[in-house]
């Protein structure tokens, strides 16, 4: 998909979120809404001029505006955001942004199956284990110090009690 | 006073006094160093274990672990671009860019070194302003704080350099995501989809995780490499240069550290509204605002020294009428109460010796933070370089961890995520996550102030609010300060 076709996507959705905050204001009194609604109609301006502009520029000017503050190279600033993906030389693929997706799916999932303790055992273990930067022996005593550190500091330091995981109701059953 | 000033001093050197600051300073700042959690989570974790103690010494523990947290935060938005809580976000536009050009270090000392000068600026003027601030603070009412809130919202365009209707647009997206939840104001469920865990609202600790820890890692990831690959940079700045860079950009530590004396001054603003003010205020008086957010190092001690400052202004309001200047410090007030203590007038005429304590406790915890935080920088500096394979389920698991302990409920870990794949979107297609924050930020106490300020004055509140209406005008001209600049580059740039 072309730049230009990615940044009409994320437009739509944005126009989408605002179209939907505007929707879910009819049910507020009319002090609830004072402040979201005119900001959501703002928004949704704001979001078409973008969508208007992103469509009459070149591709090399997607990331500036109609209204832009500083020359192009300024672009590159933390707060306008300079994603690894926009930099140059270095495409990214949709497989490898699916595959940090599914890192942080992971991670959340064992959280809930399993709980917050056993899931940073699980996930670092097997993230050490299946990018084989160590061996499986350099693995396990790197799993076991993080499992114990954040352990320490969540559970026993700080005696936060941790969640136990979808699972621990069977677990208790048994 | 003198002699106010020497009991102060004296009743912090007993061993207790010096074990519990040492404590307090070090777990402070491995609280700060912990993503989500801060000097609020600091202060209240140990509050139950300040009962029966020395005055002094349970201040110096409570102080100076919230204290400490400054530095600890500043810490992983430098090397990681990780806030450790919502006040580190300032951090990360100049201090990370600085770890990726190989000057970890540099950066590091700075911001120490920033958060030292603005630490003890704060704590000499909490010593002389506190029969001063009373009018000025009695002068403000909720038309003027609503104009501070719309002060930060003058520095979207600063963060939005490039791109600035994006920039809008995310902070709008900030804005209305601080509207999830339960509306103060009028008690009404706002974007809550029947979710009674929304109504307690989105935390910022978490969504700051997400939007910035989380979707990190996830670029980590693709990326393969550490951070600052060492064969690419090599770390060529020292220590020193760091110290140096703060006490030659003097006049920016003072400026910044008046401005975050202020805000903590103001109940109920912040030191997270501080550092993003105090960034703003370094790059729009900056003859090369260009360099800012390229790894600028008045962009590391501008925020440093105002956090720093702020501790000392938060004070004021606490000692002088009981009115916390923020969160940490009404827990400061739970403290107070159990120890016996009353604020109001009488500490600055019965307990002034207490009084000085705790400006001692504020110079000797940020003296003990900078000693042993530039001793630990050298270590510091070398975790960027680790391992991508390393540092992903590390960080993200740690994370991950600190999103649940932020308020112990597991839909916090489903919010970090959530928030850290609309982070890696927002980056990716450059709408600027900074504004997206600084929307949530000052999203509610706008809301709130205007509608007091509607209830109490009306609808022409201004009209009878000339402060107000006085600091309504330097908004204006804050916000409209870039388009000028840009006007007069481009001008001179055609005349070329």
């Amino acid at each position: 998909m072309s730049r230009r076709a990615q940044e009409n996507l994320a437009a739509a959705a944005l126009l989408a979120v605002f179209s939907g905050v505007i929707w879910l204001c009819q049910d507020f009194g009319p002090r609830a809404r004072m402040i979201p609604l005119p900001l959501a109609v703002f928004g949704i301006v704001l979001t078409v001029i973008q969508i208007l502009w992103q469509n009459l520029r070149s591709t090399e000017e997607l990331h500036m505006d109609m209204i832009s503050v500083q020359g192009p190279g300024a672009a590159a600033t933390p707060g306008a955001g300079a994603g690894a993906a926009a930099k140059p030389g270095k495409r990214v693929t949709w497989r490898q942004e699916a595959g940090a997706l599914g890192i942080v799916g992971a991670l959340l999932g064992l959280i809930l199956v399993t709980g917050i303790i056993p899931a940073v055992f699980l996930f670092t273990g097997g993230y050490f284990l299946m990018t084989r930067q160590y061996s499986w022996r350099a693995s396990l005593i790197y799993t076991g110090v993080l499992t114990a550190v954040v352990y320490l500091l969540f559970v026993v330091a700080l005696q936060i009690q941790p969640y136990h995981g979808l699972l621990a109701p069977l677990v208790e059953h048994f | 006073m003198l002699e106010a000033i020497g009991t102060g001093l004296a009743a912090l050197l007993t061993p207790q006094a010096v074990l519990f600051m040492f404590i307090g300073v070090v777990y402070g700042l491995v609280i700060g160093i912990l993503p989500g959690l801060g000097g609020v989570v600091a202060m209240a974790l140990l509050l139950p274990f300040t009962y029966g103690f020395e005055k002094a010494a349970t201040l110096a523990l409570l102080l100076g672990a919230h204290i400490a947290t400054i530095w600890g935060d500043s810490v992983t938005s430098i090397l990681f671009s990780v806030p450790g809580s919502a006040k580190g976000l300032a951090l990360c536009f100049d201090g990370y860019p600085m770890t990726k050009q190989g000057q970890a270090k540099r950066a590091l000392a700075a911001s120490a070194t920033g958060a030292l000068l603005g630490g003890l600026i704060g704590a000499v003027f909490l010593a002389l302003c506190i029969p001063l601030i009373r009018p000025v603070i009695l002068a403000l009412g909720p038309s003027e704080y609503l104009m501070m809130a719309l002060w930060g919202l003058t520095v979207i365009a600063t963060f939005s350099q490039g791109s600035l209707m994006k920039g809008l647009i995310a902070s709008l997206l900030g804005v209305l995501a601080a509207f999830i939840g339960m509306d103060v104001v009028t008690a009404t469920p706002r974007f809550t989809f029947g979710s009674e865990f929304l109504m307690d609202g989105i935390s910022f600790p978490v969504a700051m995780i997400g939007l910035f820890a989380v979707s990190e890692m996830m670029k980590l990831a693709i990326q393969g490499t550490p951070i600052v690959d060492r064969s690419l940079v090599t770390e060529v700045s020292t220590v020193w240069q760091g110290i140096k860079d703060a006490l030659q950009h003097w006049w920016l530590v003072a400026r910044s550290s008046l401005l975050g004396l202020w805000i903590g001054v103001l109940p109920g603003v912040g030191a997270s509204v501080a550092g993003l003010a105090a960034y703003a205020q370094a790059v729009q008086t900056s003859k090369t605002p260009e360099r800012f957010g390229k790894g600028a190092v008045e962009g590391v001690i501008a925020p440093d020294a105002t956090m720093g400052a702020n501790e000392g202004g938060g004070l004021m309001p606490t000692l002088a009428f009981g009115i916390p200047g923020g969160e940490s410090m009404a827990i400061l007030l739970v403290a107070f109460i159990s120890l016996g203590i009353v604020p109001g007038p009488d500490m600055l005429t019965k307990h002034l010796d207490l009084v000085f304590s705790m400006v001692w406790i504020i110079v000797i915890a940020n003296v003990l933070v900078t000693v042993i935080g530039l001793g630990i920088t050298p270590w510091l500096a070398r975790l960027p370089s680790l391992q991508a394979n390393l540092m992903v389920p590390v960080v993200l698991s740690v994370c991950f961890v600190g999103a649940y302990a932020t308020r112990g409920r597991i839909e916090d870990v489903l919010v970090a995520t959530v928030f850290g794949v609309l982070g890696y979107l927002m980056d990716k297609y450059q709408y600027s996550r900074a504004n997206f924050v600084i929307g949530m930020v000052l999203a509610v106490m706008i809301e709130r102030n205007l509608h007091i300020s509607l209830t109490l004055y009306g609808k022409d509140f201004l009209l009878q609010r000339p402060i107000a209406l006085a600091m309504l005008a330097f908004v204006l001209l804050t916000a409209a300060l870039p388009f000028l600049r840009n006007w007069r580059r481009n001008r001179k740039r055609g005349a070329a």
